[in-house]
């Protein structure tokens, strides 16, 4: 039963982490790989302002979000932008290369030994049952479901979020009817890095900040993102809860697996699932026009 | 003009260009043995520069501004040490291919404190086959001292991790009969060698291991290992991981209510600030149990505050690495293997040669590295390859490591 | 016409032959090593060239075929004692048909989900590795050097002749394998197989109402990246003469593909161009600066400009160079063959 705790406990973290997956994917349709690299320079940034410049912590938070949505607009507008007329594989080798960037430059400024990070949730935890849980985790799970909740409202019942769905889903229809298709895309690299930065700062309280907190996690997020279905923000983090107690629940009870082989497996159920629903369990079938 | 054409054009040019390159990439030194001028010495390494376990390369970074210290201060017999590192990013195969460049290309003298146990074996056949010296590997794997009959150049530096297991049996056998001991391990030689040589001092005694837990480096938590060694009913937790592992390890345990009565942390991990880290700002109630090993002086250890031996470290680094953090005990590990390396170098005489250099790693009897805990000496011989073979153990008391008993020496088998 | 037309790149090809064996006689020993690890990520490039430049499928994952390849060379050699040489083969055919097996369930993938398929491919592969440990060695690896059948590593070789010391051996060596692997794939993607291979990629429901099966042209093209890519990793095990699950990480993965498209699909300059990338990139990075971290944003930087300069690769550049020199009627689709 501990197992199961500590899996939602882990799953929350994949699940934040796959929200700004499938918002980038979601609002312009490429997969970021330099996604985990750039919610780690948030977490970097927020840590560096309460750490070397003094400033507590929700200050710091907002700041950080400030400055993560400005970076990812800048990202899409100085880098990505130029190559989205491309093809795909151009989009994916410049956000590689951001991904390298990024790393190497955590690790030039801050050096790579790990350091401690502030939590916004007390770190007691309360027994169950018999089994432990931590406040954190309680806090964590509840800020990735009100993120959730605040996508769905963002793109259900808002104009900017219409507006983005509508980018997304057909451009140039969207510019037919006068929505200015590339600052939606660039407002929607924004949003996902704000939704990084997020996971990075509930994550490095747990995982303690070193230049791979999310690099670690990427694939996870990844797996969970497409299991629940890659445009749904509730399948991400339905994907990253099952992801996160199946993981621990193989390890501890299939013998097979042991260590080594938790994430192949899991990876593995992962594709059969697609198989059955290439979707993943919340997505919608693509239906193509021929 | 056809494509092809243009292809095959390409590749002369290209070709031209990387054989014109070559020619002007260096003419061989007109001395004894390579990388050894009337001037100067160059040795090579390879180490983590980008990557994962880039934090290692401190290790680098401290041997590198000991070097340039010893240079800036007449070097060594009027030679100055040039210190050659490549960046790896911590993959084997790169290792190779480099050290083979150092060796062909850069025709370094020697292969000094490559880091990492894998790596070091997978150079250690080319290294001994092409007769160059394999010096203070950053390892502590046990074969790097036990192969010496076959590899004869080729010798590590740190306790090995066999022995460092060893100890921590032996401490437990003596102070704690009857415990139960659960590990925590990474599944590379690294854990395996620290497991096995806890098992071997444990053997005869009442204390029993029930129940061992892998973790591969690249798992992103150790929550349901830690889990699982807790309802094993152990009283005595071993950590044998790394950095963010054993953290996390700490972590967790105190998370899940586990209070061990000891918890043994490993050499590689115990750096004051992991464990300050670990403590949680005092809140972690597992932390307090702890002990570990340790034969280096700990830059933030109170007790070293107004050490010689560590002034000096914070004086150069400050010097020759700007930027880097004075905090971070890689350094010293590094700048205690480049001060070994020096010593050994003065025995080589007037026109150093690698022979020379190998038969005075063999024999060396170094009693006063500043960087290292006093009375921890230095020392090989004919049938000892394994030149640090002591450890102090320690127990963090009120935010800080304080060493208690006598040194523990051992055969390293 | 069409005789002629057959006649210059056959001409071209004899000629890179040539400048390929003579390129040693002008070089450092280390240098042709270095060259040698160029032909081996040519000879993996060349396979995934066949993937994502003609089927249009994004592979993250073709490292881990590598892997599958230098651990059928390593085992082969150290617990059977097969000579190095003969192994190749052999672990390309492994290999592809790894590919082919994978290609089977992959085939409902596509895009996105299929690069995360071969993404968890190249992920899991050193846990799998370091899981079946009696067979693998687990996290130490298998060393070949020195061992007998392992060619030149101890003692020089003589072919037709000619004293090979190793690094020149292992040049020669990874050379013939590419030159031979880009024949073959030539051969085959002249013909129907490589107009079926065109087809899937520009439209799959288009391919699929003219006939074209894609099952099986789909796995078919995994089958034989994989085999490429198998052989590569035999190669790359023969010449680094050691094995473990950290050589083949998943960044060897990301760097095949990032050749691959740096070089610019479809074309052998481009090919050979992103073999050479992959393999200087990382020694390049570090001579501009060595404090830790500098190479990777060094080599951050470089793939990102050259996505600006170079958007089709080398082979695009080549390309445009083409369209320069030539007047008259000239295909603008520089990627066509």
């Amino acid at each position: 039963m501990q197992q199961v705790v500590a899996g939602l406990a882990s799953g929350s973290i994949y699940a934040s982490l796959a929200l700004a997956l499938v918002l980038i994917h979601r609002a312009t349709g490429v997969i970021n790989f330099a996604q985990g690299e750039m919610a780690t320079l948030s977490t970097y940034v927020a840590w560096s302002l309460m750490t070397n410049h003094g400033w507590s912590y929700w200050p710091a938070f907002v700041a950080t979000l400030a400055i993560s949505f400005l970076g990812g607009a800048v990202v899409h507008q100085g880098i990505i932008r130029p190559n989205e007329k491309g093809s795909v594989l151009r989009v994916v080798i410049v956000t590689i290369g951001l991904l390298l960037f990024i790393n190497g430059l955590i690790i030039l400024i801050w050096g790579g030994e790990i350091r401690a990070m502030e939590s916004p949730f007390p770190t007691r935890t309360i027994e169950i049952a018999g089994v432990a849980i931590s406040i954190q985790d309680i806090g964590t799970i509840g800020v990735v479901l009100a993120t959730v909740v605040a996508l769905w409202l963002l793109f259900q019942y808002t104009k900017i979020g219409l507006a983005m769905r509508a980018a997304a889903v057909n451009p140039t229809e969207a510019r037919l009817v006068g929505v200015r298709v590339t600052w939606m895309l660039t407002f929607g690299w924004g949003l996902a890095a704000v939704l990084g930065a997020v996971a990075g700062m509930l994550a490095a309280p747990s995982l303690f900040l070193d230049p791979n907190l999310m690099a670690a996690l990427l694939i996870y997020a990844f797996a969970s993102a497409v299991l629940g279905g890659i445009d749904s923000p509730i399948g991400a983090v339905v994907g990253g809860l099952i992801l996160g107690v199946g993981l621990n629940l193989i390890g501890t009870y299939v013998d097979f697996v042991g260590a080594d082989l938790r994430l192949p497996v899991a990876l593995a159920v992962i594709l059969i699932v697609l198989l059955v629903k290439p979707s993943g369990i919340f997505g919608r079938s693509e239906v193509r026009r021929v | 003009m056809s494509k092809k054409i243009a292809l095959a054009l390409f590749a002369l040019v290209l070709t031209l260009a990387l054989g014109a390159t070559a020619a002007l990439a260096g003419v061989g030194r007109t001395a004894a043995d390579p990388g050894v001028s009337d001037r100067e010495i160059v040795i090579g390494a390879t180490t983590p520069l980008s990557g994962p376990f880039s934090s290692v390369s401190s290790v680098t970074i401290g041997a590198s501004a000991y070097f340039k210290h010893v240079s800036a201060n007449g070097g060594v017999n009027g030679r100055k040490i040039t210190f050659k590192y490549l960046d790896d990013q911590y993959d084997p195969a790169k290792t190779v291919q480099l050290t083979r460049q150092l060796v062909e290309q850069e025709k370094v003298f020697a292969i000094f404190n490559t880091i990492g146990t894998e790596h070091n074996l997978a150079i250690r056949d080319y290294l001994n086959a092409s007769k160059v010296p394999q010096v203070f590997a950053a390892s502590g794997s046990t074969t790097l001292g036990r192969d010496a009959a076959q590899y004869p150049s080729a010798i590590g530096f740190q306790p090995s991790y066999q022995a460092e297991g060893w100890v921590y049996g032996k401490y437990l056998a003596r102070t704690r009969p009857g415990a139960k001991v659960a590990v925590l391990f990474q599944d590379d030689d690294y854990g395996k060698d620290l497991l096995g040589g806890l098992k071997r001092g444990l053997q005869r005694s009442k204390v029993k291991v029930v129940a061992a837990e892998p973790y591969s480096a690249t798992s992103a938590d150790v929550q349901s290992q830690v889990a699982k060694l807790k309802a094993s009913g152990a009283d005595t937790f071993a950590i044998f991981a790394v950095g963010k592992f054993a953290i996390q390890a700490y972590v967790y345990a105190n998370k899940f209510g586990w209070r061990p009565k000891l918890v043994i942390n490993n050499i590689v991990s115990s750096a004051s600030n992991v464990m300050a880290i670990a403590s949680e700002g005092g809140t972690n109630k597992v932390v307090p149990a702890s002990i570990s090993g340790v034969f280096l002086k700990d830059p933030t250890d109170p007790k070293w505050r107004n050490d010689a031996g560590v002034k000096l470290y914070r004086q150069i680094l400050k010097r020759y690495a700007p930027g880097a953090n004075a905090n971070d005990p890689y350094h010293m590990y590094g700048m205690a293997a480049a001060y070994t390396f020096v010593e050994a170098l003065k025995k080589t005489g007037k026109t150093p040669t690698r022979e020379a250099l190998v038969k005075a790693v063999a024999s060396l009897n170094i009693t006063k590295n500043p960087f290292m805990i006093p009375g921890i000496f230095i020392k090989t011989g004919p049938n000892d390859r394994f030149p640090i073979e002591q450890m102090l153990l320690q127990r963090w008391q009120k935010n800080s490591w304080r060493s208690f008993g006598g040194l523990w020496g051992y055969r390293s088998a | 016409m069409r005789l002629g037309r057959a006649a210059a790149p056959i001409i071209a090809f004899v000629v890179l032959g040539v400048v390929v064996a003579v390129v040693p006689s002008f070089v450092s020993a280390f240098r042709a090593q270095q060259l040698a690890y160029v032909g081996i990520y040519l000879v993996a490039l060349i396979g995934l060239n066949v993937l994502t430049g003609y089927t249009g499928q994004i592979s993250l994952g073709h490292g881990a075929f590598m892997a599958v390849g230098g651990y059928t060379t390593a085992i082969l050699m150290s617990d059977h004692g097969v000579k190095d040489v003969w192994t190749i083969p052999l672990a390309a055919l492994v290999a592809g048909v790894g590919g082919f097996l994978f290609g089977i369930p992959a085939l409902r993938l596509s895009g996105l989900y299929l690069a995360l398929a071969t993404f968890a491919i190249a992920v899991s592969m050193p846990a799998v590795i370091k899981r079946f440990e009696s067979f693998t060695g687990g996290g130490s690896g298998i060393n070949l050097f020195g061992t007998p059948e392992l060619t030149a590593s101890l003692t020089p070789v003589t072919i037709l002749g000619q004293e090979l010391v190793f690094n020149d051996w292992l040049y020669y060596l990874s050379w013939t394998v590419a030159l031979i692997g880009y024949v073959i794939a030539w051969l085959l993607l002249r013909g129907r197989t490589g107009r079926a291979f065109r087809a899937v990629r520009d439209s799959e429901t288009a391919a699929q109402s003219s006939g074209v099966s894609l099952p099986r042209y789909k796995t078919l093209a995994f089958g034989v990246s994989a085999a490429y890519a198998g052989a590569a990793g035999s190669l790359f095990a023969i010449a680094t003469t050691f094995v473990n699950p950290d050589t083949f990480p998943i960044a060897l993965s990301i760097l095949l593909l990032v050749g691959v498209v740096v070089g610019g699909l479809g074309s052998l300059v481009g090919l050979i161009a992103g073999a050479v990338f992959i393999q200087f990139l990382p020694i390049w990075s570090q001579e501009i600066s060595q404090s830790p971290g500098a190479p990777s944003v060094v080599s951050g930087l470089v793939l990102i400009a050259l996505m600006f300069v170079l958007p089709m690769g080398v082979a695009g550049l080549v390309g445009r160079l083409r369209l320069l020199t030539r007047r008259g009627y000239h295909r603008a689709d520089s990627q066509a063959d």
